[in-house]
């Protein structure tokens, strides 16, 4: 037992000596950088030789698979059927063409054939529909060494095996509570940080401090979660009364957006931690957060939005049109309240590269700590942000084409499909009128043709 | 990993008793666990999270069609409460596409299938014949949608879609002669020498594998 005694002190020692070197390691190279907005570039090293070695695990699998004959890739997957794009009148016309042995009729009343159309129809749509698609997370070509974005993993190597193994301990015994460390650091000081600046008398030199602390905290998460990120266009990063809408993937993308500007937030007001944060936020300089019970109240929504527009001297409001969380290969349907009030819209396009870590947050399969789990246990964050130059709506347009004009400009820059579906069908029903409109344009058909008859 | 040969002996046995290919068998397998939620069977309130499927006028119908016992072939009529991955091929099996390659008589027999499942579909009571009734609902679910339509046009335009039909099938009538209903004979004469081939079948892509582009 004596013999233990140095030993002990030994160990103890070593660990203090390496927490300490840790510890400096990391203040120097990336909390410090983080709050003068410095770049090492260590970051974009990372990404480079990460890589190169998926490039290196892929060749491997494609030879093991080759010379086992297995089926190395997921097939195409942009849908696995040919959909016609004629509309329902073409179609029907052809098919009582086709049909029609009293070809001399030019307008029969119904035939047996009109339900081929609806018929077909309904079971490609079951087959493969377009709204479905969006909710799933998107689905990788090659293989980025993490087992749970690899739908095809079978055994094709010892050294590959060795690769994975060794990306897995790196990933969870290093990355993992270096980022945790980060993330505390961070979250701590931003909560001392804002309730420190919301002691001082309201001031020009307040605004700027509160901007900072701010700034530099985001940073630090940014750093938290190894985002590497790529700005374009910055010249068109939102000013003061105006409001910034963007696509919506997932929680990080405030954590992005919020890095390279300053925005006032908008959100419900939350309990435990996020309160917290919340509340420490809104003393340094104004947010606009919302009791449970105001949310649903759309006019005060609105008026509480449009009284911080007004100020000039208020940061910009960050808002996310779309409701909830797509899987950034689409764009949904926009809702219309942002776009009603009237001020300038500075459309940014998110796009993240699934590549080294997928961002979606699947919000029906995963809790958030599981969520923030996954992101700090994959290998980097890397995504691009586009600003797009800032849209006012003119006087011909109502709200929800102006939430459409701004939407097809979010997806064409950040290549996302604009679709028309509304995020909320992740968790509810389509509504009737979308039914009824279909039927109407079928019955045109037929009562149009019978009246001509009645009358002739 | 091991699982993955006793898979492909069951997808060559689906492979023969549908028709479909084995990369097809595949993906639609995907698109069942999809709609399935990852169990086993499908029931019909799993194709409530289809929304496209919410546009199609007639989507009851076509609901129904999965589970009904003569589509299954399980039995002449009555409804099956949940249905297998098997099932579901089957019932998608009547919308592959006819290969022209086979033999006149083999076509002919693919084609008196497909259209055996549309005549299910509008023969709801399964006796065997599409009754006025049943024609006029069919007629009214196409049309409901449309408030400007009363319900005695839908009655009138499927009346005489009825009359029309009946003089294909019958010729000329006695004046108090009861047309009883279309029977799968009758049915099967209206469509006689129309090709339907084309419109009763889902192309699907030809799925070929990318590759790397690194």
């Amino acid at each position: 037992m004596f013999l233990l005694l140095p030993f002990d002190s030994l160990i103890v020692n070593l660990l203090g000596i390496s927490l300490t070197v840790l510890f400096t390691l990391l203040l120097v190279f990336i909390i410090v950088p983080a709050i003068f907005g410095v770049s090492f570039g260590i970051r974009k090293l990372y990404m480079k030789t990460l890589l190169k070695i998926f490039a290196w695990a892929t060749l491997r699998m494609e030879r093991g698979a080759k010379e086992k004959n297995h089926q190395l890739y997921k097939p195409y997957t942009n849908g696995i059927i040919a959909k016609d794009p004629t509309s329902l009148e073409e179609e029907i016309k052809e098919i009582r063409r086709s049909g029609s042995s009293k070809a001399l009729d030019n307008t029969p009343e119904f035939e047996l054939s009109d339900i081929f159309y609806f018929c077909r129809k309904g079971m490609e749509t079951i087959m493969d529909d377009e709204v479905t698609k969006r909710f799933s997370a998107e689905e990788l070509e090659s293989w980025n060494l993490l087992s749970r974005t690899n739908y095809n993993f079978q055994y094709i190597s010892l050294r590959l095996t060795v690769l994975w193994g060794l990306g897995v301990l790196i990933r969870y015994c290093f990355l993992l509570p270096l980022r945790i460390a980060l993330a505390f650091t961070g979250i701590s000081l931003l909560v001392v940080g804002t309730t420190v600046v919301g002691y001082l008398p309201n001031g020009r030199f307040k605004e700027f401090l509160s901007k900072h602390v701010h700034l530099m905290c985001y940073r630090i998460c940014v750093r938290a979660l190894t985002a590497i990120i790529t700005y374009h266009d910055r010249e068109n990063r939102p000013r003061n009364g105006g409001i910034c809408v963007a696509n919506h993937t997932s929680p990080i993308d405030v954590i992005i957006l919020a890095s390279d500007g300053y925005y006032a937030m908008v959100g419900q007001v939350h309990g435990g931690l996020m309160g917290v944060i919340q509340r420490a936020m809104v003393k340094a300089c104004p947010h606009v957060w919302f009791e449970r019970s105001e949310v649903k109240d759309r006019h005060l929504v609105a008026k509480r939005l449009t009284e911080h527009v007004r100020d000039k001297s208020k940061l910009p409001i960050l808002i996310f049109p779309e409701g909830t969380c797509i899987n950034n290969t689409s764009v949904m349907m926009f809702k219309k309240g942002s776009f009603e009030i009237g001020a300038t819209v500075y459309p940014v396009a998110i796009k993240y590269d699934p590549q080294f870590g997928d961002a979606f947050w699947n919000s029906s399969k995963y809790g958030m700590v599981t969520y923030l789990l996954r992101m700090m246990t994959s290998w980097a964050i890397v995504c691009s942000v586009w600003y797009l130059p800032p849209m006012t709506r003119e006087a011909d347009e109502d709200a929800v084409q102006f939430a459409n004009r701004v939407k097809s400009a979010i997806a064409r820059q950040g290549g996302l499909v604009d679709l028309l579906w509304d995020g909320g069908l992740k968790r509810e029903k389509v509504k009737d009128t979308f039914k009824e409109e279909q039927q109407k344009l079928y019955s045109k058909m037929i009562v149009g043709n019978h009246e001509d008859r009645s009358r002739s | 990993m091991g699982a993955a040969h006793s898979a492909s002996a069951e997808v060559r046995e689906l492979e023969g008793k549908t028709g479909f290919s084995s990369d097809q068998i595949e993906q639609l397998h995907r698109r069942f666990k999809q709609l399935s939620g990852d169990q086993p069977t499908i029931r019909k309130e799993n194709f409530n999270n289809v929304p496209d499927l919410e546009l199609n006028p007639i989507r009851s119908k076509i609901v129904r069609a999965f589970f009904d016992n003569r589509n299954l072939r399980k039995g002449p009529s009555g409804l099956a409460d949940e249905i297998n991955f098997e099932d579901f091929l089957t019932i998608m099996s009547y919308f592959r596409p006819i290969d022209p390659t086979l033999g006149e008589e083999q076509v002919e027999l693919y084609r008196k299938e497909k259209l055996r499942f549309l005549f299910h579909m509008y023969d709801s009571d399964s006796d065997g014949r599409i009754t006025l009734e049943e024609y006029r609902n069919v007629v009214e679910e196409l049309l409901s949608g449309n408030p400007h339509i009363e319900k005695d046009s839908a009655r009138s335009i499927a009346d005489g879609a009825m009359m029309e039909a009946a003089s294909v099938c019958v010729g000329q009538m006695e004046p108090d002669q009861v047309y009883e209903g279309i029977t799968f004979e009758d049915f099967l004469k209206i469509w006689q020498g129309i090709d339907i081939e084309t419109k009763m079948h889902i192309r699907f892509l030809n799925m070929e594998t990318m590759a790397l582009c690194h």
